[in-house]
């Protein structure tokens, strides 16, 4: 559904790339992810793609369109939820959907329906100039959905949102994609990467240094580990030791012989313990 | 296309009507019909003074103050007192058969003229809509004050145009959505088209306003519409280049203002300068346009003349439009 062939981009043209040799393929219906510390270009990706970036150097297509010279009718089939909400100010919620729907040739969906479905139908009518920054947040991913797309951007979709409603947002998007959308989304959360994504890419400087599913990656890149808790004395202690480690074998057995154990659980490693191993940095 | 064209233009109406300063803007051409009105001698607004006796022909009476300033006298010596204390009165005095005009002698012949018709009118029962003519500005030409002052604001509505489309692009601007609209499959140039439909109308409609409203209502429309059309292409033009380049409502109108000088300078330039000045301003399309509009208000203007000057409006718009094109398209990514 996406394909990108050594992709390059250079802001200012200066032969400093914000972009390297970035190449990958996202199939129909798939869930991708994008994650990588703030700066790292995940954004500048998702709008060469969208063309609202002009495409610099390498290949992209999108649906079989030629991002290069993308058909204006391509546009009835993506959508975008922005990283930054850009919505008008001066109309209410519903007016900004209403006016963004028909501005689209294909049947869209009913304004009221989906602020119903980001929790916003009782400001229907309200200005989103009156709006908090993740209620226009809403609004904007609300919008995305308008017109019914089968490619669908999501840039840092429960960025900034309370936990409550960024579940319901991760609900929606789960909901999507098993409608056969398939979805590019943006994020420098880890859990919403793991939850929602069947691949990431991990993004750092530019280039991707790797991509795999959640779960591979886990098996691959994840020691196990075991988190146990034990009585000493009136004492409950607790301890993450691996099982690979020789010093942390021996220990566990020594808690094991000498103390009554409360609980015991193998534990996975998360994506982030993964990505720092990885890339050597941080998530932030 | 047009679709889009006509989304984007009711979009722009429906915040423009909310909002308080593009709301002033819509109202600027009655404004400034109403203070043209009131400061210059129009023509609808007569001059002539008449004199009558009171009570003596009520019908009579409601039917001259249509037409001109009626004073009531209590009987003919009233009158003569009142006739000769000030020049612009004429007096109507009934005698047997009719009535007789009594004057001091030097008012204008136009006047005296004027004031007869009105009473032969009467008499006959005649009414303006039985006239295929201009009942009203029988004998007087059109004030030269008030024709360029209803001719400077003419221009001055279609640099609003301009500063209403800069307001709204400012918006698009400060809130980001140009991006969202270029994820529609909305092109560039119904996007231009749609902003600048807004701008374009209310030069149209400010401009007719206050043409009907200061008594200019029977000009030729359609030649006033190509000229309107030709100078608010440089309005359009400018209006983009604000909007685009100032972030915020305050700078983009001030940077519009600058607008005014070569407007201003059009104005004087023909009202003020002498033959041999004129050239050393052909370059300014506000000076032809004026030129335009001034045969046009005053109804002597050929389609010849006005297919010229709009000509010479769209070249030097077209000047501007090629230094500004590329800014402008480049702004819209
Ligand atoms: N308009 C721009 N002009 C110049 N440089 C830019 C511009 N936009 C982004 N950059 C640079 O490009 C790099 C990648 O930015 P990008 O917005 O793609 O990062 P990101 O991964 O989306 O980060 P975040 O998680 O903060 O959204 C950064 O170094 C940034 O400074
Ligand atoms: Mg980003």
């Amino acid at each position: 559904m996406i394909t990108v062939k050594n992709l390059f981009h250079s802001y200012n043209k200066d032969g400093n790339y914000q972009v390297k040799d970035v190449s990958f393929d996202i199939e129909k219906g798939e869930v991708f992810g994008f994650l990588g510390p703030s700066g790292a270009g995940k954004s500048t990706v998702q709008n060469i793609l969208t063309g609202l970036l002009q495409l610099q150097q390498g290949e992209a297509t999108l649906g079989g369109y030629d991002v290069k010279n993308m058909s204006k009718d391509m546009f009835n089939k993506i959508g975008m939820s922005f990283e930054q909400s850009n919505v008008y100010s001066k109309l209410t919620a519903k007016e900004n959907l209403h006016f963004y729907g028909k501005l689209f040739d294909n049947p869209t969906r009913d304004p009221m329906e989906l602020l119903k479905l980001v929790g916003l139908a009782d400001k229907a009518d309200i200005r989103a100039g009156e709006f908090s920054k993740g209620m226009k947040h809403r609004l904007t991913f609300a919008r995305s959905m308008i017109n019914n797309p089968e490619i669908w951007f999501l840039d840092e979709p429960t960025t900034g949102l309370d936990p409550s409603i960024a579940a319901d947002i991760k609900d929606i998007i789960k909901q999507k994609n098993k409608e056969g959308i398939t979805i590019f989304l943006t994020t420098h959360n880890m859990f919403i990467a793991d939850e929602l994504c069947d691949r990431v890419a991990f993004i750092v400087d530019g280039e991707i240094k790797l991509i795999d599913s959640p779960e591979n990656l886990k098996l691959q890149y994840g020691d196990k580990l075991v988190k146990v808790e034990y009585f000493q004395g009136d004492q409950v202690l607790q301890k993450t030791l691996s099982i690979v480690l020789p010093e942390d074998k021996e220990l566990l057995r020594n808690i094991i012989e000498n103390h009554e154990i409360r609980t015991m659980h193998t534990k996975e490693a998360t994506l982030e313990e993964i990505f720092i191993k990885v890339t050597g940095r941080g998530l932030i | 296309m047009f679709k889009r064209i006509w989304i984007i233009f009711i979009r722009d109406l429906k915040v423009n009507s909310k909002d308080f300063i593009s709301l002033y803007i819509l109202l600027i051409p009655i404004l400034f019909a109403v203070c043209i009105n009131l400061f210059a001698p129009g023509i609808n607004d007569t001059t002539i003074n008449l004199a009558l006796i009171e009570g003596e022909n009520q019908d009579q009476v409601e039917y001259l103050q249509r037409f001109a300033k009626v004073e009531l006298f209590k009987n003919t010596e009233e009158i003569e007192k009142r006739v000769e204390k000030r020049d612009a009165i004429i007096g109507i005095i009934p005698k047997i058969d009719g009535y007789y005009l009594m004057s001091q002698g030097d008012e204008s012949q136009g006047i005296v003229d004027y004031a007869k018709l009105l009473v032969s009118f009467y008499e006959l029962d005649i009414d303006t809509e039985d006239s295929k003519g201009e009942l009203m500005e029988f004998g007087r030409s059109v004030p030269p004050l008030k024709k360029s002052l209803v001719n400077t604001s003419i221009l001055f509505i279609s640099v609003l145009g301009g500063m209403l489309i800069a307001l709204n692009i400012v918006e698009e601007k400060v809130d980001n959505t140009i991006s969202a609209i270029n994820l529609t499959p909305t092109s560039r140039t119904s996007f231009v088209l749609g902003k600048s439909v807004i701008g374009v109308l209310y030069a149209v409609f400010g401009s007719i306003a206050l043409l009907f409203i200061t008594g200019f209502g029977r000009v030729n429309i359609l030649q006033l519409l190509l000229i309107l059309l030709v100078t608010s292409l440089l309005s359009i033009l400018v209006g983009f280049i604000q909007g685009l380049t100032n972030t915020d409502i305050i700078s983009a109108a001030a940077s519009i203002k600058l607008l005014f000088l070569p407007l201003i300078a059009g104005v004087l330039s023909i009202e003020i300068l002498g033959d041999k000045w004129q050239k050393f301003f052909y370059w300014n399309p506000f000076y032809w346009a004026y030129k335009g509009n001034d045969i046009i208000l005053a109804k002597s203007g050929t389609w010849g003349q006005i297919l010229v000057y709009s000509g010479l409006v769209l070249l030097l718009s077209g000047i501007v439009f090629i230094f500004l094109a590329p800014k402008i398209r480049k702004g819209l990514e």
